[in-house]
């Protein structure tokens, strides 16, 4: 079974796919039957259809047509998988036969998607909202970001803008006289109903008594609508000479304050504006943050400098001021700007934290981009900025607005939840569940934002119980049925059908189904979502208690005989997996600040399963002047005095260059005749490494670094101490590859134990 | 200078000529059988002329004391010529001061008193049952031909150790020059070596040339401990109504064009004056003016519940540097609003933004409001209420509607911050409560009824008064206080200011030309032979100089009721009279205002047939009473007849209040025109009259307000300081309506406001002359309107202009001979 052609088909893979037939026989399964999808997964092949699709006529199911359904063509029925219901196919169906079949019901075509006749009334809408307490340098290079992104819209999207220092200003695009902006107080918690009353977007204006001078059109009245929200092609200019003109924040600052910013309004202003203008239409707000918030609701850290900003520590011990104040005020506006269909990105630049742990709800809610860089003036910000404009083939950005996702089952199977950016479209069908793992109750989540890459876990139950009888080769349902805008305006809906075997409890394919790493990044996902509620040590209890009863359930052993223990290939590297998951940044937080916990965390919710293996157990390549360039080992083994190494953790590039290849470097070898092969295998590394940057969203660091140098450590943090500064002596020679000075166990010591735990079949 | 030579009247301060040999001029008849007091006619006059030959200064008289002339006011038409004339006569002893310099005692048009001689206790003043009281108008204008103040510039300000007393004209050098004796407390005090040696120059001076000891009206450059920061620079913010009525009446238009063509005349000599703009409408809008881009940002706050700046600086901008952002600005504002819809208009919280972005210099707001403020705080709502007017409590809508315009007052004196107001309104302004801010911060109030820019006549108006406003130079950070000799004490202060302690008036702003009038009672009896009244106000001139205008009055003491009554002065009294109606007319009611003038008229009166005729008592066939109190009853009556005060249900409370305002502000020039109206004859004028004499434009001689004056083939002219009116009758010959409006017959002229036509007639270049002279003639700000009245025209307007001719009947006040009778009834029952 080859997983990643399914995933190049249906952008889906699956834990096991084959379902064990009994709610008892699944739970023994441990690891869930659960599937990562990419709704928008990009297929060149995919089937484009400009009908409508033929839905379920039962009450409650709404199934759509697909390969799945028995049909009936003289009869002119199909029958619904899903609900057994009989249905009549629509009088343009006429002319189906065996041989004439419409695309959705070819057996190709699991993953399909519909061209809808209705479009949205209103195209999508951005609106910037820019921190203007940051340092000259880090204005000027954003106000070029910023105006370089206008000419990456749609011409006919809507565009606005919000500034924000101690102050929150809303520009008036529409204003023709004189630069004209809103301003609101940073430290007043604004209700909805204030904003949109001061910005005049509400309250029916008043007319006057008198009748308008006479013999001249009624004048224009401009509305809500149309002064703060304007398509790019009327307003570029002058939102291009706004930006130009922007100033850094007036308000003076003292030497021992923060500067005073007030985030929070800003984005309580953003999200009211669009909420009264356009509810349901798709749009973004995309904020520009260069520091933490320090003024009114929402804010993260007071303005004394003495105050430090929260660490993981300080939450840990609850020792922190605003945190959880702050992180609810934020999720309110999450919880708004994702009922009104808008989405939230957060792009930072700074050096220190931007209050990204309390700000994160925005973003997860809506689908959002989060971009995390130290500098507005970095390449990284500028590109990664620069990116999330990315065109398809039809010049359309790819980004679709406005999505919900609505996932069926067959009875046997029952939906738990989803993890991914998305909240509950609070939608109880049949589907759901009784245990409830990430965002459950609902068969149905919004996504404000969906790119071709969001991809979310979602997880089942089965709930057959054992001795209910199942059909020999009966298979269980999946649809899932993706609505969206598209940024061409025009509405899709998206829809991947897929069927999986029923298999009893003893029957080795369920094993042979399991795919290990979809599983890891599902349980990797559920960690994470654990690890935001409970406390870190029970998580990892929880781990290590999960890959021993999956070890006990699938691994070759005898009793008490750890070197009997033997795993077959399909599970021979999850154990470590689990062990690079273990000491990942995204469960041992302590070496990060929050603000990175909380973006890690974020883009692992987003990616598919080869990127979150990377961002689990980063790559490492090894160049050397023998043989090609090989992945290795990420082991301290694998450093060598006379190799290069390239490592991809997925948030960066690191080219690690071994202290003879540095000190010939530094010698200028390189340069000098005869030493071409030197030249080259110090080029290749990098040319490879920018090749993964520019391929990657939103754009890694880029390290580059020597043995003993500085910045080696990031590479030592994640490479398996298999020689430490303590295993060194203790074998009394020296050691083979990098001493990594760390307490940590080793992969073979984790192995060792995990054996050992296994075979004793106490757990 | 001859007498006879010109035709010209006394104005304060102006030079002068006089001439009473005019037609018109009336006579006090004497009675038969009634004793008069010495030859008064003779000698009056040549009291007065004695008196205009001192020259400008109009020094004091050291001559002997004139008679008591008593003259009978029944049976003959008031001379009103004599409310011109100078007041009586300042008589003190020979060489009470020490230089004997014609300017040793203060100008009557910066400082008069009730009375030139000053009852020696309290007994006496109440005897005479005259008021007692100063009328000051320390700032007015200087204008072409008027002597400036003398500024002593070297620092050294002499000042009694003991009471604080300038240095002045009436002090005394003792032990050989060494020591001055204070004339207030007579303590001894070093006088400054540099009075006598000037050690920049080591040279010797002369320390009888010093201003302070020549001039009784002086000013000093104050040095460091007369400053408790640096002297502000000159702030002006402009808070603009923008709402719907604003825009439509063409208000916003016309002050953005004016602002803009001021922008040069405001004082700004040291370029260190700053300038911002606020427009409001249902939210406040603020310009950032120092902008790269030199176009103005605008910024836009709707918190209205608590207002803020936008912006920490950029928002008030200096004049200079910020030019072309202001003018821009100034350029767009009309287009800026010309589609508004809102009707809304949040004052209130405009003017606490304001407070905010002008309190920590001090400076003014000028606010330009076309509507009733509705929004916040400080919304008003319209509560005219015809049913009060004329009854006992129409006094309520002459009082503040909001206790939020005073609150903000006293918070804005605290900040030297001065508040002006520019009320328009086509319906209800509630001038009453808006004036308030001007009240109590040294500001002031124009209104302008039912203003349409699209009469050119109403925008003339405004552009001309804001514009003149602005280039004023006018003072800032002010405090004022009087002193007075031992045993007097000043007790009551009328006018705009904010009474900071017992005797220190707060003046945020000292505009050119109002006036101030202050009660004055007593302590204790005055032991000796002259009383002294010293103001000083220290401010800061529009020049940025820290600055003292000390202005002093010094003033003989007497025993005798006659010496009061000769030296009372009956356009002081008038004034301070005008004061008190008003404030009782507001506080309590009108009615009680308009009983206390003529109660206090019958007292007068009462009190000199008692003392100072033979006919003490029982029943007398006329009336008497000095001849410089002779006018007294018709300015009551003009009083008890004028907007301010007049009963009936007919005058609506904005105009009402409007009038008080005037009434409690205007200096007595414009004052006593304002209730003695002058009406003029034009279509029989002398012929050098409308032409330039030696003194300028020659004016025809006034005439009593009497509607038996108007022909009906004639052409007539009144003025009272605020309005114009031309009187044409029916019966005017086409000759006069060819050479004076350019058209054929009466009936082509149109009456109503009006601008007249430039014609090539001599007459009617003569009329535009004596129209513009009276425009320029005083000193104020206020450029009068200009009204064509038919005499049987529109009836509204044919009323508002026989309302000012007081001297006849106009149900349901009395002729000014039945107010006579009426006096005399009172009197002769004794029950005053
Ligand atoms: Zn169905
Ligand atoms: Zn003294």
């Amino acid at each position: 079974m080859n997983f990643e052609e399914i995933e190049d088909q249906d952008g889906i893979r699956f834990s096991f796919n084959a379902w064990p037939a009994s709610r008892q026989e699944a739970t023994r399964a441990v690891v869930p039957i659960a599937a990562l999808y990419t709704p928008l997964k990009e297929r060149e092949d995919l089937p484009l259809i400009y009908y409508e699709p033929v839905t379920c006529k039962q009450n409650t199911c709404g199934a759509i047509l697909n390969p799945y359904c028995q049909i009936d063509p003289r009869g002119m029925l199909w029958i619904c998988p899903f609900c057994l219901h009989r249905n009549q196919f629509p009088p343009h169906y006429r002319d189906i036969s065996n041989t004439n079949l419409p695309a959705e019901l070819l057996a190709k075509h699991t993953t399909i998607e519909y061209t809808l006749a209705r479009s949205a009334q209103v195209p999508p809408i951005f609106l910037y909202v820019v921190d203007t307490c940051i340092d000259e340098d880090d204005l000027k290079a954003l106000k070029d970001s910023l105006v370089v992104s206008l000419s990456l819209l749609p011409p006919h999207a809507l565009v606005g803008l919000i500034t924000y220092g101690t102050m929150t200003q809303v520009h008036e695009l529409g204003y023709n006289e004189c630069p004209k902006s809103y301003v609101f107080r940073g430290n007043k918690d604004y209700t909805c109903k204030q904003i949109q009353e001061m910005l005049g977007i509400t309250a029916q204006t008043m007319r006057p008594q008198q009748p308008v001078r006479p013999g001249q059109p009624a004048p224009f009245v401009p509305t809500g609508n149309s002064r703060f929200l304007l398509p790019i092609q009327q307003c570029e200019y002058t939102l291009s000479s706004i930006l130009e003109q922007l100033q850094r924040d007036p308000w003076p600052v003292a030497t021992d304050k923060r500067p005073l910013r007030c985030t929070g309004v800003a984005m309580s202003v953003a999200v009211g504006l669009l909420e009264a203008t356009y509810q349901n239409n798709g749009g973004r707000i995309m904020l520009f943050v260069g520091g933490a918030a320090t003024e009114g609701p929402g804010m993260v850290v007071g303005a004394d400098l003495k105050e430090p900003l929260r660490s993981h520590h300080d939450i840990e011990k609850e020792n922190v001021k605003h945190y959880k104040k702050a992180s609810k005020f934020y999720e309110g506006l999450a919880k708004r700007a994702s009922t009104n269909g808008h989405v939230i990105d957060i792009l930072g630049g700074c050096l220190d934290q931007v209050g990204l742990l309390e700000m994160k709800s925005m973003v997860n809610s809506t689908g959002g981009f989060m971009i995390l860089t130290d500098s507005f003036t970095t390449a990284i910000f500028k590109q990664s900025f620069q990116k999330m404009f990315d065109k398809d083939a039809e010049g359309n950005l790819k980004m679709g607005f406005n999505a919900t996702l609505a996932v069926q089952t067959t009875k046997e199977l029952k939906i738990c939840g989803l993890i991914g950016h998305a909240v509950s479209s609070n939608k109880k069908t049949a589907s759901v569940g009784e245990t409830e793992i990430g965002i459950g109750n609902t068969s149905a989540w919004k996504m404000c934002s969906v790119t071709p890459l969001t991809t979310n876990g979602i997880y089942f139950e089965v709930m057959t119980q054992q001795g209910q009888s199942l059909q020999p080769g009966s298979r269980g349902l999946v649809q899932f049925v993706t609505h969206y805008q598209h940024s061409s305006g025009h509405f899709k809906l998206r829809v991947t059908t897929v069927a999986r075997s029923w298999a009893e409890g003893s029957s080795p394919i369920i094993a042979q189904s399991f795919d290990q790493e979809a599983a890891a990044v599902l349980m990797a996902r559920i960690a994470v979502f654990k690890s935001e509620i409970d406390d870190g040590p029970d998580v990892l209890r929880w781990l290590d208690r999960m890959l021993i009863r999956l070890c006990q359930r699938f691994a070759e052993y005898r009793k008490d005989e750890p070197q009997s223990f033997r795993l077959s290939e399909n599970f021979s590297i999850y154990p470590q997996f689990m062990f690079h998951l273990r000491r990942s940044q995204f469960l041992q937080v302590f070496n990060n600040s929050p603000d990175e916990t909380a973006y890690n965390r974020h883009v692992l919710d987003r990616e598919d399963v080869n990127n979150s293996l990377i961002m689990i157990q980063p790559t490492l390549m090894s160049y050397g002047f023998e043989g090609e360039p090989q992945p290795v080992l990420l082991d301290s083994v694998s450093v060598k005095p006379d190799s290069i190494l390239l490592l991809d953790t997925f948030f960066y590039i690191l080219i690690f260059h071994g202290e003879t290849i540095a000190a010939w470097r530094n010698a200028g070898y390189h340069e000098q005749p005869g030493y071409e092969n030197f030249k080259e295998l110090l080029e290749t590394p990098a040319v490879n490494g920018q090749e993964l940057l520019m391929s990657r969203f939103p754009i890694p660091r880029y390290v580059v670094c020597d043995q003993n140098g500085s910045q080696a450590r990031f590479l030592l943090s994640k490479l398996n101490p298999s020689t430490t500064h303590a295993s060194g002596g203790q074998y009394g020679n020296a050691p083979a590859g990098q001493a990594i000075f760390t307490d940590d166990v080793s992969l073979q010591v984790f192995m060792e134990y995990l054996k050992k735990l296994v075979v004793a079949g106490t757990s | 200078q001859p007498a006879g030579q010109t035709s010209q009247f006394f104005v304060p301060g102006e030079k002068q000529g006089s001439n009473f040999a005019q037609p018109g001029f009336q006579q006090a008849q004497p009675l038969a059988g009634q004793p008069l007091a010495g030859q008064p006619n003779m000698n009056q006059l040549t009291n007065q002329m004695g008196t205009m030959n001192v020259g400008p200064g109009y020094g004091f008289n050291t001559q002997a004391s004139s008679q008591l002339s008593t003259v009978a006011l029944m049976g003959a038409a008031p001379r009103i010529l004599d409310l011109e004339a100078p007041p009586p006569s300042i008589n003190l002893p020979a060489n009470s001061s020490i230089t004997n310099s014609p300017h040793a005692n203060c100008d009557p048009s910066y400082k008069r008193s009730t009375l030139n001689a000053i009852p020696a206790n309290s007994q006496l003043l109440q005897k005479s049952r005259i008021p007692f009281g100063l009328v000051i108008t320390p700032y007015r204008s200087v204008k072409e031909g008027d002597e400036p103040v003398p500024v002593v510039s070297d620092s050294i300000i002499a000042r009694c150790r003991r009471c604080r007393t300038y240095i002045n004209p009436f002090v005394k050098f003792v032990e050989g020059g060494q020591r001055w004796k204070c004339n207030m407390c007579f303590t001894l005090n070093e006088v400054p070596s540099s009075f006598d040696y000037d050690s920049q120059t080591q040279q010797p001076v002369d320390r009888w040339q010093r201003k302070e000891l020549n001039h009784a009206v002086v000013e000093y450059i104050a040095p460091a401990e007369y400053m408790v920061r640096p002297p502000q620079p000159l702030v002006y913010l402009f808070l603009i109504d923008v709402s719907y009525p604003a825009v439509q009446c063409g208000m916003v238009a016309t002050a953005a064009t004016t602002i803009l063509e001021s922008l040069d005349r405001i004082p700004n000599d040291e370029g260190r004056t700053k300038i911002g703009i606020i427009t409001v409408d249902t939210s406040i809008h603020f310009y950032n003016l120092n902008t790269a881009s030199q176009e103005p940002q605008m910024l836009v706050v709707s918190d209205l519940e608590e207002p803020f700046l936008p912006q920490p600086q950029d928002l008030l901008c200096n004049l200079k540097e910020c030019r072309p952002t202001l003018e821009a600005l100034l350029n767009r504002m009309s287009d800026m609003f010309k589609d508004t819809q809102s009707v809304g208009n949040a004052l209130g919280p405009a003017l606490q933004a304001a407070y905010k972005m002008v309190s920590p210099i001090g400076g003014k707001i000028l606010c330009l409001q076309a509507t009733l403020p509705n929004l916040e705080a400080g919304a008003l709502k319209p509560r005219e209420d015809p049913k009060l007017l004329g009854t006992s409590k129409e006094s309520t809508l002459l009082q503040a509607g909001s206790s939020f315009y005073k609150t903000m007052a006293v918070e804005c004196s605290k900040s030297q911050v001065c508040v002006d107001m520019f009320l328009f309104g086509s319906q209800y302004s509630d001038v009453a409560t808006l004036s308030c801010l001007p009240r109590y911060t040294g500001g002031s109030t124009f209104f302008y009824p039912a203003f349409t820019a699209a009469k050119s006549e109403d925008a003339l108006k405004f552009a001309h008064e804001l514009a003149e406003f602005l280039a004023q130079r006018i003072a800032l950070e002010a405090v004022m206080r009087v002193r007075a000799s031992k045993g007097l004490r000043m007790s009551a202060f009328y006018g705009n200011f904010f009474v900071r302690s017992t005797d220190l008036l707060s003046l945020p702003n000292v505009p050119r030309d109002q006036s101030y009038s202050i009660e004055i009672s007593y302590e204790d009896n005055l032991t000796i032979p002259i009383v002294c009244f010293q103001t000083a106000l220290l401010h800061t001139s529009s020049s940025g100089e820290r600055r003292i205008r000390v202005l002093t009055l010094a003033l003989p003491v007497t025993n005798t009721l006659s010496d009061l009554f000769l030296s009372a002065d009956q356009v002081a009294i008038a004034t301070l009279l005008a004061n008190k109606a008003v404030e009782r007319g507001m506080n309590s009611k009108l009615d009680d205002a308009r009983d206390a003038l003529t109660n206090k008229c019958v007292d007068i009166l009462g009190v000199y047939k008692t003392h100072m005729t033979a006919s003490s008592s029982g029943a007398t066939p006329n009336l008497q009473i000095s001849d410089n109190l002779k006018l007294l009853p018709l300015l009551t009556l003009g009083m008890l007849k004028h907007v301010a005060l007049r009963g009936g249900s007919q005058i609506p409370s904005d105009l009402r209040s409007y009038a008080m305002h005037l009434f409690s502000t205007l200096p007595s020039q414009c004052l006593i025109p304002y209730i003695h109206p002058r009406f003029y004859s034009l279509h029989n004028m002398p012929e050098n009259c409308g032409t330039i004499g030696d003194n300028g434009i020659e004016m025809p001689m006034p005439m009593n307000l009497s509607s038996e004056r108007l022909e009906r083939g004639g052409l007539f002219m009144l003025e009272d300081s605020q309005n114009i009116f031309l009187w044409i009758g029916r019966d005017a010959v086409p000759q006069l309506c060819m050479d004076l409006f350019g058209v054929s017959n009466y009936e082509s002229i149109r009456g109503g406001k009006t601008t007249l036509p430039s014609l090539e007639s001599d007459f009617n270049q003569r009329v535009n002359l004596i129209v513009g002279k009276t425009r320029e003639m005083r000193r104020s700000s206020y450029y009068p309107q200009l009204y064509v009245i038919k005499e049987d025209g529109d009836p509204a307007l044919r009323l508002w202009f026989l309302s000012h001719l007081i001297e006849d009947r106009a149900e349901p006040v009395m002729s000014y001979h039945q107010y006579l009778g009426h006096l005399k009834d009172r009197v002769n029952s004794g029950s005053f």
